[in-house]
């Protein structure tokens, strides 16, 4: 009795613990979001206001809304051509017999392990050579190869639950590939297509160093490298504002996770079991 | 014609190597074709306004007498250990708890995906915030509950530097290692445990002698993820230390990008080389540690 009781109490600790771990710095964010900045910096009451917001979303310099439209607008295209690459990628893994299967999956898997720092400095040169530095297609092309090998990993793992019974007996109807493709794998693989795109989407949101080395000014300029770069023109450090951005920015992204939770979890566990 | 082409496409390893062949061609020209070019490029004299010249191993000889470069190897491993084995602990708590079947563990679950999912440069700011000396949360949190007597000086000094990122990168990272071993986790059969509390186990005696053989190589998997992912830190230290004070935070992939920003593309190439190499020689023993050659078959 006595240690369930201890279990119990320990359970309690860690939920409320782990609670506070994970959510405090976006409680902190907001707060600052709320409050004029001038109290942060004295020892006057905090005020509310929502100057901050107004701040961001309407400041011209500040090209907020057309930062974020760049991370979306970018971070859509990529994952949608990310998610048919890799789909075809992976039919050809699960559906199909030929010699370097294994050399194309083990060599896709050690891809990924690659610090992107390592390509980007010759990145930088070859989209210099192409003119396309700064530009959405500059980061879309970077982003999509480097997305490719998580989403065929999670595509194959789906495409293989798909019992091949069902394609036999479409291709005795006499269906070819891209019809057994349409007809059989995309309709019972798409919770699979749905994951592959969402964390596709989620990396390329979040992503940094590409979008820093290979970006200049809001043409093509994404959200975390605006927010990273972002100080204040007079020496102080628009803090406010900071938050009021970071607020707007953690929005959208935290409501995709807490809706998509199942999915998403289960494409980051995909091959960490097997 | 036409039956040329019906010929052609059903040779063996013709179709399949045309579905491959968009994906093999972007990740060859965007990934291959820039790495084999930054190992070119690391053997020569490739500074901006500067006729190029091939220097043979002359970048990789000149890193290794310049002391940022060591410094920054030195923080790079230092780092990787101390926030891996952090984010590690932590994460297999949160797995624990999320696998308990408590009230409110869908929000929990949220809760937890949501640092993951959020940009490092947006947290990092927040966290630079958290860290400020003068009116961050961390000092005043402190100082009012007499924890400390005096305000730390997070960014400003390299003790207190190097613990922010520790935390801040551990606060985002903790949760994916607990997606993963909570998966593991769950594989677990209820009864397992039933059987042991009747066999007189207590909580100790179950983790040790049913939780962790179970939940090892799911670990491995965690671990190595991690690691090498953590031996190329860059955003959280751009965003918050910015390799800072006095360069004691910068890390390879910051010094790296630090020599390609002043027009130094031999020397950055060489250092990007250096990091490739390791963490293709860690993905290595990751391949070997969880036998993905058999697991393919």
């Amino acid at each position: 009795m006595r240690e369930k009781q201890f279990k119990k109490a320990m359970l309690g600790a860690g939920y409320v613990s782990a609670v506070i771990f994970c959510l405090l710095p976006f409680v902190y964010m907001l707060y600052i979001s709320f409050i004029d900045a001038a109290s942060l910096f004295s020892k006057q009451e905090a005020a509310f206001t929502l100057k901050n917001y107004v701040n961001v979303i309407k400041g011209e310099n500040l090209h907020f809304l057309t930062y974020l439209k760049n991370s979306v607008v970018i971070a859509l295209i990529s994952s949608l051509v990310t998610v048919i690459i890799a789909g075809l990628g992976a039919y050809a893994v699960t559906r199909m017999d030929f010699k370097w299967k294994t050399a194309v999956l083990l060599g896709v898997l050690g891809v990924s392990f690659f610090p992107q720092i390592s390509i980007a400095g010759y990145i930088f040169k070859m989209l210099a050579a192409l003119g396309l530095l700064n530009t959405y297609t500059g980061l879309i092309f970077p982003y999509t190869a480097w997305a490719l090998p998580l989403s065929l990993w999670i595509l194959a793992g789906y495409f293989l639950s798909v019992p091949p019974d069902l394609d036999k007996a479409a291709k005795v109807d006499g269906a070819g590939n891209f019809q057994i493709m349409a007809y059989v794998i995309l309709p019972v693989a798409l919770p699979g297509i749905v994951t592959a795109f969402l964390l596709s989407f989620i990396f390329m949101f979040n992503e940094f160093l590409f979008a820093l080395m290979f970006t200049s000014d809001e043409a093509a300029r994404t959200v975390p490298v605006a927010i990273a770069l972002f100080t204040g023109l007079h020496g102080q450090v628009p803090w406010g504002d900071i938050m009021a951005a970071a607020a707007l920015t953690t929005a959208p992204i935290a409501a995709l996770a807490a809706v998509f939770q199942k999915r998403i979890i289960s494409g980051l566990t995909q091959g960490a079991v097997k | 014609m036409r039956n040329k082409a019906a010929a052609f496409l059903s040779r063996p390893g013709v179709a399949p190597f045309l579905f491959l062949s968009p994906l093999i061609a972007l990740i060859g020209c965007l990934i291959l074709i820039p790495v084999t070019g930054a190992v070119v490029n690391s053997l020569f004299r490739d500074v901006t306004f500067l006729p190029q010249k091939f220097v043979f191993f002359g970048n990789y000889i000149s890193l290794f007498s310049d002391s940022g470069f060591t410094r920054a190897a030195v923080f790079t491993l230092f780092f990787t250990i101390v926030s891996v084995f952090t984010e590690m602990g932590l994460g297999i708590l949160l797995a624990l708890l999320l696998n308990e079947k408590l009230p409110g563990r869908g929000f929990l679950r949220v809760a937890v995906l949501i640092p993951w999912a959020i940009p490092v440069a947006v947290s990092g700011r927040v966290w630079e915030l958290i860290y400020n000396f003068n009116y961050g949360f961390a000092n005043s949190f402190l100082l009012k509950t007499g924890l400390m007597n005096s305000p730390v000086n997070w960014l400003g000094t390299e003790a207190g530097a190097f613990l922010a990122l520790v935390l801040a990168d551990a606060w985002k990272t903790a949760p994916f290692v607990a997606i993963i071993v909570l998966a593991g986790l769950q594989t677990i059969p209820d009864e397992l445990y039933e059987q042991a509390s009747i066999d007189g186990a207590g909580i100790f005696q179950k983790f040790v002698y049913i939780t962790l053989p179970v939940i090892s190589p799911v670990i491995i998997v965690a671990l190595l993820f991690r690691t090498i992912d953590a031996l190329r830190v860059f955003d959280i230290i751009f965003v918050l230390t910015g390799g800072g004070p006095g360069g004691s935070t910068a890390s390879l992939s910051m010094f790296a990008y630090e020599r390609f920003l002043s027009g130094d593309f031999g020397g950055g190439s060489a250092v990007s080389v250096i990091l490739f190499l390791m963490a293709m020689s860690l993905s290595l023993i990751y391949l070997k540690a969880a036998k993905l050659s058999e697991a393919l078959k």
